[in-house]
């Protein structure tokens, strides 16, 4: 396969994942938390770049690491709910600093961990994307009636006798997970953009929820497609592209729901009351 | 060769590099208050990544005299964004604030891929020059430092009253929106007084550490902003310190910007295991 055949096919499973991921990062509310993670995962792609090993394993690593100082951090009383996720970001981002400073000939170029760089994802990369993308399936397929159950309704769930860490491990893991995959292709500061953005537009426009995941994942398809291909046509940064195209879809949906709860609105109220005169 | 800090200091681009810590200490412990009670931790990511397109443009039209205006404009830009953003509320308004970093920094990304020099350039505005901080920057960043204290200092009673009594405020018949936006626009100025020195990715540890530092160590209103300087002066003042002692002494090259944010969550660690203790200790004597 050509490299941006490659290319193509990486980030069309991302935008799958997305639908999975982004709705449950979107709809819980947890964005800080998989930006965070995704800025602050980082250094471990630096440390085993300058250990010599696969750059995917030490950051999925070094992932399931954060998570556990942040689920400690946000235990602690008398603080923010941001703050766990702030101070991670912080330690996440200087240790990978500090690291690349100590190690100024290092064989990954920086930039590539931060931005991504979709054209040179290995057969690995991809393999692991579908390989998160069905576990994410499966696992959402059975959880998904708990994990609606206790996002609307947290109170009612734990009265119905549910445990509630179940389903935050579920969320946590598959957002995690999404978040580590997305690196190699689009990067530690844009990776979360292919997974949020295309959620995000969906929820503005979809008229029931269970339409946000098939319709988060065909935006995310498309709008990463289209940065990759605007990226060859222009000569752009790959990952920046991306992130750019998913943007504008944001943008796209909310002037769609403007329109829709404004002046379409409007006009559909007047023609059902011309109707009803009629 | 053992050099004390004080010794270190007399050399005139450590001097300059303790100064431009001391500036972002004071404005960062001031700021800090009102992004610690607004809960602003994520807002004030996003105006980091905001500011990066802002340096690629201004560096692209007007050189490293470009940098200060074009970061200046991004992140006032970013303030009115992010404020509005944050203001919808609802589910969405934390997805649409990553939707808006991302997007920006994105922008930012594909500007500078379009120049000669592209990886060099982008490594310099993500990890700053500490210690390459020239008379002149140093100057700027106290001016837009000052700035943004001015207007914590102009505003901080209405602050104040809007984080612990929103509904009373409007009641009153403040204007949120003002206030907000105030709070946003010292907060960018902040981001933009710290940038050059430490960097995009580091200097969002300034705006979010020192004050939940301090939070963890008093509950005293008053002694809230003297903490959250103190912390980051001192964790400043060491950092440089040893970057600086391990450079000559080993032959280290340690990022002083990296070293000083890691000593500051250290703090903050630090602070979470005393504030631990000290809970077991006043509980143990209840009992």
């Amino acid at each position: 396969m050509s490299y941006f055949a490659m290319a193509a096919l990486e980030v069309t499973l991302l935008g799958l994942l997305g639908g999975i991921a982004g709705t449950l990062i979107v709809v819980r509310r947890r964005s800080f938390f998989a930006v965070a993670l995704s800025h602050a995962t980082f250094p471990g792609g630096v440390i085993f770049a300058v250990l010599g090993y696969n750059l995917l394993l030490g950051q999925a690593l070094f992932a399931a690491l954060l998570v556990l100082i942040m689920t400690l951090l946000s235990r602690v009383p008398g603080q923010g709910r941001q703050v766990a996720s702030g101070v991670v970001l912080a330690l996440g981002f200087a240790l990978g600093t500090l690291l690349t400073s100590l190690n100024p000939g290092l064989g990954v170029p920086v930039e590539a961990l931060l931005v991504g760089s979709p054209l040179s994802v290995s057969a690995a990369d991809i393999a692991a994307t579908a390989v998160v993308l069905v576990a994410s399936l499966i696992v959402t397929a059975y959880f998904a009636r708990r994990v609606l159950f206790h996002t609307f309704d947290p109170v009612g769930f734990a009265a119905a006798g549910f445990r509630a860490w179940p389903v935050e491990l579920v969320v946590v893991g598959i957002a995690s997970a999404a978040v580590v995959v997305a690196m190699p292709a689009v990067g530690a500061i844009l990776g979360v953009a292919i997974l949020i953005a295309p959620a995000a537009a969906a929820r503005l426009i979809a008229p029931r929820i269970e339409w946000v995941p098939p319709l988060a994942a065909v935006l995310g398809v498309a709008s990463g497609l289209a940065g990759l291909w605007a990226s060859r046509q222009f000569d752009l940064a790959a990952g920046g592209a991306i992130g750019l195209a998913t943007t504008l879809v944001f943008i796209a949906a909310l002037l769609w729901r403007r329109l829709a709860r404004g002046p379409i609105q409007r006009v559909k109220e007047v023609v059902k009351a011309k109707e009803a005169t009629a | 060769m053992e050099v004390t800090l004080l010794e270190a200091l007399q050399l005139p681009f450590m001097a300059r590099a303790f100064a431009t810590i001391a500036v972002l200490a004071v404005a960062a412990g001031v700021v800090g208050l009102g992004i610690s009670f607004r809960e602003m931790e994520f807002v004030s990511d996003g105006m980091v990544h905001a500011v990066f397109p802002g340096l690629v443009i201004g560096a692209a039209i007007g050189g490293s005299a470009g940098l200060l205006p074009g970061a200046v404009v991004a992140a006032l830009a970013a303030a009115v964004i992010f404020t509005l953003l944050d203001r919808r509320g609802g589910a969405g308004s934390d997805a649409a604030i990553a939707v808006g970093l991302t997007g920006l920094f994105s922008l930012g990304v594909v500007l500078v891929s379009k120049q000669q020099g592209y990886a060099a350039q982008l490594q310099d505005l993500l990890f700053g020059h500490l210690l390459t901080v020239t008379s002149a920057q140093l100057w700027q960043i106290i001016a837009v430092a000052a700035i943004a204290v001015g207007i914590m200092l102009v505003t901080g009673r209405t602050q104040l009253f809007r984080a612990f009594d929103p509904a009373g405020f409007e009641a009153v018949g403040f204007h949120p929106l003002r206030t907000d936006l105030a709070l946003a626009a010292a907060t960018a100025l902040l981001v933009v007084a710290g940038v050059q020195a430490l960097g995009v990715l580091m200097v969002v540890a300034l705006l979010t550490v020192p004050m939940a530092v301090s939070r963890l160590l008093t509950r005293r209103l008053g002694l809230l902003v003297p903490f959250a300087i103190a912390v980051p002066l001192a964790t400043g003042g060491l950092g440089l310190w040893w970057s600086f002692m391990w450079s000559i002494e080993r032959n280290l090259s340690v990022s002083p910007g990296a070293l000083v944010v890691l000593l500051l969550v250290a703090a903050y660690l630090f602070a979470v295991a005393a504030r631990f203790v000290w809970q077991r200790r006043g509980s143990a004597a209840a009992a």
